[in-house]
């Protein structure tokens, strides 16, 4: 059964490429898109992900707030939550961990990279 | 008719002017057309002005006897026999030539070629025929068969075949203006087809005779009519001459040719469908390809499926190799294509088209062949500058030039160090790489360094000889500049750039020290 992967991203242009990337892989994934931390937190319910890609900054809601939530609901507080934001400096990835991330993964992305990184936690699952 | 009426006349033949001729030849137009009205009276009139003004005209006692057959026809049945004449019109002119040959039943000439000079005085003795050739049978044909019957696609060979059987073919001859050239060859062939019709015209009298009594029966195929003519031939093989054997051979040979043409025409049609059957599965075979490669190479499993899916369609394996392989690297450039214009959102492009030949299971053969291709938009607004590659080995000259173009740079080649020389000067290029070795008689690298070094324009262009472990100590122990460099072949395409940033960055000092 294909393993479901949420990610949330208000550029529309990294969400095709992440579908891209996914798509050529050979994983057998389940992509769920969501363009800001509301619909992120609401698809997690939904859909109980197996993985979830959060950019930190987005519209509505960010990560910053959407990754405290899911991990403070009993439903979601389990599912490894990436981080994948253009800030690379040293205090955000600090912080992303303290919120609850299981990683930090700085765009641009490279697609080897991401893929290994997104197997790596679906294969602990 | 009065045969010999025509061979008094004779000796006036030279007298008949053309023009005489001629109006003889009207004179039995308007003379078939009242026949094709059953004016015989008129007919007649007409024909004996005919003979008067040219009493060589041998048709025109032919044309007597037609008109006492026609008569004699409508005498017996009412029914109109209107069209059956129809034909000496358009074939008075015609007739006249192919004429000479024939008579059948008559003494026979040697060989068909027409005699008329020689046939002068005593032409026809007419034959003791009866009924005097009727147009639409032939010649042998009892006049007791009726002409309406057979069909009118039968009637204008058929008559063409009677006029010629009548003994007037001889003074028909001596109607031609002139005389004395008869033996043309390239009345051969006519000749020989004349001499046939009284052998196919027997065929098809018998034919009407005895087996399909159907009074409209449909025209004997060519095929059959071939066959009994060969038969009639056997038959009558001591008696039939040689003319008559020849005619049919040629006539046969015609029919062959006919045939062989239509089967070369069906060959075609065949030939074309296939090309569409097969067009049409390639199609199909390319369809499920696409959808399988879109993501990438698909698995092993899927792969073999495909290939037995070519093969069940029809599609020869060398064919479904082809367009798998065009298939893959068509998903593999619009792959290339996506990547490129998200490429601001890549970390490293070069690095996400390698992932991406991995995906797509292209080899470093089929990158160096397309991917120059794919790439050339996107280098295209990333000029680096123009390099000039020089190499003998053209191996050398493509990868390195492909390579050099996906960094960005306008490559112009040359084979050898003169052929640079000759280039150099127009495309003015900011860097130089160029091979060690050259065959015998040209520049070697080095020499042309030299060449280069006394040249004001080119001395401090940035430089970089490609040479094997051989020339290395001796390239070590020699004083390049520092825009001087060289690489030992094979060399990884970083390195190179590595080494071309060096030498890029001396010559900007040297540029900021003059």
């Amino acid at each position: 059964m294909s393993k479901v992967v949420l990610l949330a991203e208000d550029d529309e242009d990294n969400r095709d490429l992440v579908q891209f990337v996914l798509m050529r892989s050979k994983m057998d994934i389940k992509l769920v898109l969501a363009e800001n931390g509301e619909e992120a937190v609401e698809l997690a319910k939904k859909h109980a992900p197996s993985l979830i890609l959060m950019d930190m900054q987005m519209p509505v809601m960010d990560g910053w707030t959407a990754v405290p939530i899911l991990k403070a609901d009993e439903q979601t507080k389990d599912i490894p939550v990436i981080a994948f934001t253009a800030q690379t400096k040293a205090e955000d990835r600090a912080r992303t961990q303290e919120i609850g991330c299981v990683e930090h993964y700085a765009k641009p992305m490279d697609p080897e990279e991401l893929l290994t990184l997104i197997q790596k936690y679906l294969n602990k699952e | 008719m009065n045969p010999k009426a025509a061979n008094t006349a004779k000796p006036a033949a030279s007298a008949v002017t053309p023009k005489d001729k001629d109006a003889a030849r009207q004179c039995l137009i308007r003379a078939d057309k009242f026949l094709k009205d059953s004016d015989f009276e008129n007919a007649r009139q007409e024909v004996a002005k005919a003979q008067k003004l040219d009493p060589t005209n041998a048709y025109a006692y032919a044309f007597l006897d037609r008109i006492a057959y026609f008569e004699e026809q409508k005498k017996k049945s009412s029914p109109p026999e209107a069209t059956k004449p129809a034909a000496p019109t358009a074939e008075t002119p015609k007739a006249e030539t192919s004429k000479p040959e024939v008579p059948k039943a008559a003494p026979a000439p040697p060989k068909a070629q027409p005699q008329p000079a020689k046939a002068a005085p005593p032409p026809r003795t007419e034959p003791p025929k009866p009924a005097p050739v009727p147009p639409p049978e032939k010649s042998t044909v009892p006049p007791t068969v009726k002409k309406p019957e057979s069909p009118p696609a039968q009637q204008k060979p058929i008559e063409e075949k009677q006029v010629p059987q009548k003994p007037e073919s001889a003074p028909q001859k001596e109607d031609q203006p002139v005389p004395p050239k008869p033996p043309v060859p390239k009345q051969k062939p006519d000749t020989m087809i004349e001499a046939a019709r009284p052998v196919i015209a027997e065929v098809l009298a018998s034919r009407m005779k005895n087996p399909p009594e159907g009074p409209k029966a449909s025209p004997p195929g060519i095929a059959e009519l071939l066959q009994e003519v060969s038969k009639e031939a056997q038959q009558h093989a001591p008696t039939v001459p040689r003319s008559d054997i020849d005619a049919k051979l040629e006539e046969m040979r015609r029919q062959i040719e006919m045939l062989t043409n239509a089967l070369e025409q069906e060959r075609r049609v065949r030939e074309e469908m296939n090309q569409q059957k097969l067009k049409g599965a390639i199609n199909q075979f390319r369809a499920a390809l696409e959808t399988a490669w879109k993501n990438g190479a698909p698995k092993d499993e899927e792969n073999n499926r495909l290939k037995r899916m070519g093969l069940d369609l029809g599609i020869p394996e060398d064919v479904v190799h082809t367009v798998t392989r065009e298939v893959k690297l068509d998903m593999y450039s619009k792959a290339v294509k996506e990547v490129v214009a998200k490429q601001k959102l890549i970390r490293n492009s070069s690095r996400t088209l390698e992932w991406l030949r991995n995906v797509y299971q292209v080899s470093l053969d089929e990158y160096l062949e397309y991917e120059s291709k794919f790439l050339m938009d996107l280098v295209a607004d990333q000029y680096k500058g123009t390099i000039l590659l020089v190499a003998a080995d053209e191996k050398i000259s493509v990868e390195t030039g492909q390579k050099l173009k996906s960094m960005g740079y306008a490559v112009v080649t040359a084979t050898s160090p003169e052929n640079a020389l000759e280039k150099i000067e127009k495309i003015n290029p900011h860097f130089i790489l160029c091979d060690m070795e050259f065959p015998a008689g040209n520049l070697s690298g080095i020499k042309f360094l030299h060449v280069l070094r006394a040249n004001s324009k080119f001395n401090y262009t940035p430089f970089i000889l490609m040479c094997g472990a051989g020339d290395m100590s001796q390239l070590e122990s020699s004083e390049l500049r520092p825009t001087e460099g060289y690489i030992q072949k094979p060399f990884d395409i970083d390195a190179l750039g590595a080494e071309m940033n060096k030498k890029l960055m001396a010559f900007r000092q040297y540029l900021s020290s003059i």
